[in-house]
């Protein structure tokens, strides 16, 4: 039987504040930068951005405490009609999403508006949470191919429809994480590192060679149409500029010139971090790096921790989501990785992201809280 | 469970952190320097703009230099599509002969966001061109335009300013770090849309104000009376200064001819005479070998020396009198301003004791003045004594000749002349005062007044300067008339004189100190023809504006009492 949802001193004795602290200290690092970011020049009033993010995070907090308290059992239970349901949402804002930016991603139900791909990327990992924790062998390549046909193609197709790019290789990502933490076969393996080596570069490479390069910003564009081709390297350019020109001790907190002036674009959301560098230097960004990565290690410690295969495969796919966005932002404001447009876990301006991985941490921390309960 | 896989995934976490780690040093502190650079280049107008300059006031706060604000034009190479256009459209504003050079710079360099075109624009143009609609390709900054409200006045001692505010001559330069403020220039901010914005405030800090010890109204008069001097006699130029003799205090300092400190040339007209020429004094440098005699106790003003030959011999050659005269008290000496005499006098005193005396007087080295470009004149321990007693064979500015009559006046210090009395901030508070400074005494009390009194004998009856006598109050000085060295042959000039009077009014009680120096007057060439009544014209318009009293009043007061 699993328990009906209750708070026992137990459960609040092993709540990981930890987690909590070093995750909503983040995000109030990057109120502060989006406060900076978007500061105004001149006597225009001071945009709300930064309001709103932590009106968001307000949210984000309470949507902490609610998802910890319910034994993460239950969505056990819950993880495959819930993949169902995102895969109709994706399916559903292809049909009557809003536009914006060019791409449908946007939903609305009355008054509210929400992305279905930040919900979808939960429940995909869920459900591959379950379905991984019903394996007890290495995975064959028929396992895989089942797990990839029904599990990862459908949300896929979806997303690239729309097209998000970013969440679409998120969803690769994780999914590729998650398999080779529950292990396969060498065989299987074996093959799929030949198949897959051969046939990217054959494929791809036949295909990319015989583009021009407008044509090749142009497939970009159509893949991620945040992105303006024509200033892809603008703002690569730009983002090296606002970093590099931090220096060891930064600019100071407000005294960015970059962000304020507008040679960045996207300030406040995907080039935060640059932002955030420019002001408080070599010394802050790494002061900030480590708290990143102490809540990846603290999110694997869970998984290691965790006292069942779901609650392991459930705590590795929290840290592979927010693993992928930290490195294919920063990769990306660093000129390491190709612009793809996602935001920075945690400090972005955006309420949905910060809301998604606000329950990707709640997630860790129920998982974390119930190590030590048995029920079976 | 697997957790060996998960040892594997840390440690592709850490190395996604170390590269991380490493590209960040690279950018931030290998490459730092490099982008810092372009940051700023991207953000930062190419020149900047000047702080608002300080004023400059005279003695009462009377505005002397004073600040309008201007607009001046700047395009912005990287919105500009078509210079050639873009340069024909301004052109009837800006000049159609400054066409090409607005193309140049305008096309010079591409990734610019700011290269001035025209500087400092009347508002009527500044108008005309916001209505031109070239949208951002170019703008308009506010810049500040120094302005001279009284035009020529005191122009020597303001100086001027280049077209970036700083100073170049004058207190305009000698003062410019206060006057232009801390750093000095205002740095034009702008956007990545290339929109010059107008916070450019906080680099923006006032320069400080001075307050002259020049008399706005004492300058005018003795700029006046030169005018009416140079009119009659048609010099090459001619100075006056007067002072303060207690204080050092510079109160009014005119040279002729003068110029336009808002649009200086590049002629002569701008040498600050007063403190910048040297010149052979004459006879107005025989008080300080009569100065030493007496301080020396080597003789007394009653001492008699035989001058009825009109002429003495030293070191091979004769100097002569210009009148023949008997036998001279060494008061009727320096009255008379006797050559024979005074060469008497100083071979009593003696060569050494004498250049003592000579150097105490401050010839030979700057007086310290706040302006640029003071001379320190010529005066070398080889020359000959004979000469330099009557004032040949040395070289002085007319400042240092005041200075040194300022100390007679004063009771024998030599005070240091000054210009600035008060530095103040924008909001009026004080930033330094300056007091005056005394140099080194160099005559006794004594010896000062028994000076104060031959000298006043000058302007009275058988003196050589009863054209500097002022109505109603006794006048202490000297006058000097100079042949001028002629450079090309290398002898004392027949024609080429420089006249001077310089003295102290009122005599027994002296409220100022003046030299009058005409440079080659033509028509006449006395001193006491010459330069006596402009000092006189000075001194009664001075001390009317200054409410000295009368002395002459204050008898008939006295009498009628």
């Amino acid at each position: 039987m699993i328990s009906v949802p209750k708070i026992d001193r137990r459960l609040i004795a092993n709540f990981d504040w930890l987690m909590l602290g070093l995750t909503v200290l983040i995000a109030l690092i990057g109120v502060a930068t989006i406060y900076s970011a978007t500061r105004p020049v001149g006597d225009d009033p001071h945009a709300n951005f930064y309001m709103k993010q932590l009106a968001w995070g307000g949210i984000s907090l309470l949507f902490v405490f609610l998802i910890a308290g319910v034994d993460y059992r239950w969505f056990h239970r819950l993880a495959y009609p819930l993949l169902g349901v995102g895969v109709v949402l994706l399916a559903i804002v292809l049909v009557m999403g809003r536009t914006g930016l060019g791409a449908q991603r946007w939903l609305s139900i009355g008054p509210l508006s929400f992305q279905p791909s930040e919900v979808a990327k939960l429940f995909f990992i869920l459900a591959m949470a379950r379905a991984l924790s019903e394996y007890n062998a290495r995975l064959g390549l028929k396992d895989i191919a089942r797990l990839f046909g029904v599990f990862l193609a459908p949300s896929l197709v979806f997303l690239l429809l729309q097209p998000d790019l970013g969440t679409g290789l998120m969803f690769l990502f994780t999914f590729t994480g998650l398999l080779l933490a529950a292990g396969i076969k060498r065989r299987a393996l074996i093959a799929l590192a030949l198949s897959i080596s051969l046939a990217i570069p054959f494929l791809g490479g036949v295909f990319w060679a015989g583009l021009k390069p407008y044509q090749r910003n142009r497939i970009v564009a159509f893949l991620d149409p945040d992105i303006d081709p024509a200033g892809i390297g603008y703002q690569i350019a730009q983002s090296k500029i606002t970093i590099g020109s931090g220096g060891m001790t930064g600019k100071g907190f407000q005294k960015g010139t970059q962000g304020a002036l507008r040679f960045l674009p996207e300030r406040h959301t995907d080039f935060i971090f640059s932002i955030y560098s420019e002001e408080w230097g070599f010394a802050g960004a790494i002061a900030l790096l480590l708290l990143y990565l102490m809540v990846l290690m603290r999110g694997l410690d869970t998984a290691n921790r965790a006292k069942d295969r779901f609650g392991y495969f459930l705590a590795l796919g929290a840290v592979l989501m927010v693993s992928f966005y930290l490195s294919v932002n920063i990769g990306m404001t660093l000129g390491l990785t190709p612009v793809v447009g996602v935001p920075l876990p945690f400090m972005s301006y955006g309420g949905t992201a910060l809301l998604t991985n606000f329950t990707a941490v709640a997630l860790l921390i129920n998982v974390r809280m119930r190590r030590f309960e048995l029920f079976y | 469970m697997a957790h060996g896989r998960l040892v594997i995934i840390k440690t592709l976490v850490l190395l996604g952190f170390l590269s991380v780690t490493l590209r960040l040093f690279d950018l931030m502190i290998l490459e730092h320097k490099q982008l810092a650079v372009r940051a700023q280049k991207q953000h930062r107008a190419a020149e900047p703009i000047d702080a608002r300059r300080g004023a400059i006031f005279d003695r009462h706060y009377r505005e002397l230099a004073v600040n309008r604000r201007v607009e001046s034009l700047y395009g912005v190479p990287q919105k500009v599509t078509d210079a050639r256009a873009v340069a024909a459209s301004l052109s009837p504003f800006v000049g159609s002969e400054k066409t090409d050079l607005v193309v140049k710079r305008l096309s010079a360099d591409r990734s610019k966001g700011f290269v001035w075109l025209a500087r400092k624009l009347d508002d009527n143009t500044a108008e005309s061109i916001k209505r031109l609609k070239l949208g951002e390709q170019i703008g308009l900054a506010p810049e500040s335009y120094r302005s001279y409200p009284k035009e020529a006045l005191a122009a020597h001692l303001l100086g001027s300013v280049n077209i970036d505010n700083d100073g170049v001559e004058g207190v305009e330069l000698k003062y410019d770090e206060y006057l232009r403020g801390k750093g000095g220039s205002k740095v034009h901010a702008r956007d990545a849309r290339g929109r010059a914005l107008s916070n450019g405030g906080d680099y923006e800090q006032p320069g400080n104000s001075l307050v002259l010890t020049i008399d706005e109204d004492l300058q005018y008069i003795v700029e006046k009376q030169l005018a009416d001097a140079v009119e009659k006699w048609n010099p090459r130029a001619a100075t006056a200064i007067v002072m303060d003799p207690f204080t050092g205090e510079i109160l009014a300092m005119g040279v002729n001819p003068t110029f336009s400190p808002e649009k200086p040339d590049r002629s002569e007209n701008r040498r600050n005479f007063a403190i910048s020429d040297v010149y052979e004094p004459g006879s107005v440098f025989k008080v300080v070998v009569a100065s030493a005699a007496l301080d020396l106790g080597v003789y007394t003003p009653y001492d008699r020396f035989d001058c009825s030959r009109g002429s003495i011999e030293v070191g091979g050659r004769v100097i002569r009198d210009v009148h023949r005269n008997g036998m001279l008290t060494l008061a009727e000496v320096i009255k008379k301003s006797s050559n024979v005499g005074s060469i008497k006098i100083a071979m009593g005193v003696g060569k050494d004791r004498y250049f003592e005396y000579v150097k105490k007087f401050g010839f030979g080295q700057s007086t310290g003045i706040d302006l640029p470009g003071e001379a320190r004149g010529l005066f070398s321990a080889n020359a000959s004594y004979a000469s330099v007693s009557i004032g040949y064979g040395i070289a002085v500015t007319p400042l240092q000749l005041l200075t040194a009559y300022s100390a007679i006046a004063n009771g024998g210090t030599l005070m240091k002349p000054y210009l600035v009395q008060e530095i103040v901030g924008p909001d009026g508070e004080t930033v330094k005062s300056f007091q005056p400074a005394q140099v080194r005494r160099v005559i006794s009390e004594n010896t000062s007044r028994t000076m104060a009194e031959i000298l006043s004998s000058v302007t009275q009856e058988g003196g050589t300067a009863k054209k500097a006598a002022v109505d109603g109050n006794g006048v202490a000085g000297k006058t000097g008339t100079a042949r001028k060295l002629d450079m090309t042959t290398k002898r004392y000039s027949e024609s080429k004189y420089m006249s001077s009077f310089v003295g102290f009014v009122p005599a027994n009680d002296p409220k100022l100190a003046i030299i009058v120096v005409i440079d080659e007057p033509r028509g006449a060439i006395y001193g006491g023809e010459v330069a006596a009544p402009v000092f006189k014209g000075i001194s009664e318009h001075a001390l009317v504006y200054l409410k000295v009293p009368r002395e002459d009043t204050k008898n008939v007061l006295l009498v009628s009492n």
